[in-house]
Formats: structure tokens, sequence, C-alpha cells
């Protein structure tokens, strides 16, 4: 948690703007097995930190493959976003999706506008104990979050959206070294140094 | 925003829509000092699943409806009639369902014409015709009341102004009349208060009558 914190106090400084909180109830459905050409799967998110939950749906498609992804330090893949109204889920239901998994994401967000827009969560994954019940959610690692960077990027200018994040995430590298998703780094050795020395000032360490 | 009813062409059994009817409507609105301001336009889709196995079509949605509307160029409507869901989404929700590819596009509908105002009513006539043809299938007419979006506050004024419209239309002894047939806009977790998801529930049940109507002429004709 003390990461955390000194996390949140690196973001604040870095960025000038207060954090936004973050409550998102992520509902992952997949088709039934005879709908589609294919097996596919959306997501439903539902922001419950807004007055009124607001719904997306989300579609993420495969990430780039070959030898230029693999030189490359951060994920690359199609995503599709689009707000819908209340009703999406039942919609959903009544084509032919059935709910696979459902998390709830709990922590906040910073984002910051630099050459590109990139965006900040921190956040603990939850699940639930009971369908929907996100009031009974408990941490699938408790004691350890989940920090990531995201970009968007066209295909004409993805390289250049990579450089800035490669470039944003060195701000970060006292506390925490990001990687691709699946490929695990540990926790840094300046981790707790870094942590103590941004807890002691309030951020007023540069790093 | 302001409410609306849709309505649609009713033709007298034994006969079929045409476009000197559809002149004639025209012709009857101008005819009551409507003012012609411009054209509109609206697309309806229908949806049908792809399947692996065909023999599991009847679990399927049948009545899977995607609509955009010109007063809102960003949005896109779904209907699923039967199950008496409506949703609004970003434009971008078509991109999601390419890529899903368990839905393709069966048979796209425009409907496009004038739009006239008068007085505190904005009228739109518009023509039924497949994407790719001119086959005139139907005929639509939207009023739009400017100054209410309550439906039930607006009732009394609507049912006057479509009394007066019929009478009017009346006179050209056209084959057929105007309907308005009033989805139960609650059952679609629906407010009193107007929106263009009722706007796109009003044509997915257009599209039902319109396919009612061309069946009983089919099997009539059988």
């Amino acid at each position: 948690m003390k990461h955390v914190e000194a996390l949140e106090i690196l973001l604040q400084g870095l960025c000038g703007v207060k954090k936004e909180r973050l409550r998102i109830h992520e509902l992952c459905l997949k088709s039934s097995p005879n709908l589609g050409a294919v097996p596919s799967e959306l997501r439903i998110l539902c922001d419950l930190e807004q007055p009124e939950p607001t719904w997306t749906v989300r579609h993420v498609g495969g990430s780039m493959r070959g030898a230029g992804a693999e030189q490359i330090s951060v994920l690359v893949r199609p995503m599709v976003e689009s707000k819908a109204s209340k009703n999406v889920l039942r919609f959903f239901y009544a084509l032919g999706y059935k709910l696979d998994h459902e998390l709830l994401r709990v922590g906040f967000a910073f984002h910051f506008q630099r050459s590109v827009q990139i965006t900040v969560t921190v956040s603990s994954v939850n699940k639930m104990l009971k369908l929907h019940a996100t009031d009974e959610a408990v941490p699938l690692t408790p004691g350890m979050q989940l920090v990531e960077v995201t970009a968007p990027a066209t295909s004409e200018n993805y390289n250049e959206v990579v450089a800035a994040v490669t470039s944003f995430c060195e701000h970060l590298a006292p506390l925490l070294h990001l990687s691709k998703p699946g490929i695990s780094t540990g926790v840094v050795p300046t981790a707790a140094a870094a942590a103590a020395s941004l807890m002691s000032d309030g951020g007023g360490t540069t790093l | 925003m302001p409410l609306k009813w849709v309505l649609q062409w009713q033709p007298n059994p034994g006969t079929t829509v045409n476009s000197q009817i559809l002149a004639e409507v025209s012709q009857c609105v101008e005819g009551i000092n409507g003012v012609k301001e411009g054209r509109w336009k609206a697309t309806l889709t229908y949806y049908k699943p792809i399947l692996r196995d065909q023999a599991t079509s009847s679990e399927m949605p049948r009545d899977f409806i995607g609509m955009s509307l010109p007063e809102q160029p960003s949005k896109y409507y779904f209907t699923l009639r039967t199950h008496r869901i409506v949703v609004e989404s970003d434009v971008s929700v078509q991109n999601i369902m390419e890529k899903l590819q368990s839905y393709r596009s069966r048979v796209a509908l425009i409907f496009e014409g004038f739009q006239y105002q008068l007085g505190d009513f904005q009228l739109r006539v518009g023509k039924v015709v497949p994407s790719h043809s001119e086959n005139l299938r139907g005929i639509v007419m939207e009023v739009e009341y400017l100054p209410i979006s309550s439906l039930e506050k607006s009732r009394q004024i609507m049912e006057e102004f479509f009394d007066i419209w019929q009478e009017a239309l009346s006179k050209r002894s056209l084959p057929g009349h105007f309907i308005h047939v009033e989805p139960n806009f609650s059952e679609f977790g629906l407010p009193d208060h107007y929106t263009s998801q009722h706007t796109a529930v009003q044509y997915a049940t257009v599209m039902a009558q319109l396919i009612a109507s061309a069946q009983a002429v089919s099997t009539a004709r059988n």
C-alpha cells in the first residue's frame, strides 16, 4: 500500500491535475457455442463512480504479432469502444452472449496530455462472491495492485505513441518497472527507498 | 426533445403503395401550408445471426434492428422488439458488431424525403425503399410537435392534428390512409419524456406492421 501511495504522489506531481477515482464493474461476455463464425467476446463496463452509472461496450482485438511486435516494449492491439444506454447488458444476453466472468476495478487514474494522451490507472482487481454483488467484492490478489499505462493510437502513428509511452514509463522507474502483460518484472530494488522518499516530503523530492 | 408520432401508410386491401400516392401526400402537406425546408434521411438495418448450426435459428431474435436517425448523427439505435429492448449507442458500436462477426446485415432500408414546417409542427414525409433499389415499399410520416416533450401532455393536440390531417388527405380519395400504432413505451423502459430511443421503437413497430401487411397481401394472393 505504501508503494501505491508513493506512486500516487509521484503521478500527482507529474500530472498537476487531481486524480480521477475509479470504480468500474467489468463484465466479460462470450458468445454462446453456436453463435458466430468464430467465438467472440466483448466487455461491458459500468462506471459506478458517476452519480448515475454509465455504460460502455468495449471490443479488444488480438495483439500485434510478429518480429516487429517483439521489438516493441509495449502491447499494441486494436480496441473499439462505444457508450451505450443502460439496457446494453440485457441486449447482448438477448443476442446470445453469456457472462463469462465479472470484475470490479477500484482505484484511481491520472490523465496526461503530452505529445500523446497517456492514462495511468492504478487499481485493485476484485471478484464478486455473488452475481453482480459489487458491494461484496474481494481482491483477486490481496496486497497487489495493477498499474496500467495506456494511450490511444492509429495505425499511422502507433510507433510514435509507443515511443512516448516507453519514455513516460521511465519517470516511474524508481518505483516500478512496467512490462507487457504476461511478463513479470518483480519489485524494483529501488522501490522501498523511492517510496519512503516520496512519502516523507509529499512529493517534493525529484527522483 | 420534442415528441413525435411516426405514421405509416396503410394501403386499402387489394392495393399497394405507389409514387403517385407519395406525391399526393406531399402536395397535401403543402396544401395545408406546410413550408418545405429540406431533405431528411434515416436508415434501418435488419441483422441476422451467423450460426454454425442453422437448426437453432428459431431460438435467435428475428427482429434485431439497427437504426441511424438524422437528428442524432453520432448515435446508433438497436431494437429487439419482441424482447422489448432498445439501446442507444455511439456509431462506433457498428464497428464492434463487425468485429464480433456474430451478426450480419440482412437487409437495409432507407426512409427519405422532405421536411416541412407547419406552425409548431415539423412534418417529414418519406418513402421507404431498400438501400440498393428504388422499389417503393411504404410511406412514412413523422409529425413532431416542437413545444412539448411529454407524451401524455401532447396526446390531445396530436390527436387533433391527426384528425385534421386525415380529413385534408381524404379529399384526395387515395387508396389508403395513415395509421399511428403507438408502442407501449413503458415496456421498453422508456419514460413519458420523449427521446430518440422512442423514435427507434416507433420505427421498429412500423416495420413490424409493414411486414405483417406484406405477408397478408402475399397470403391473400395465394
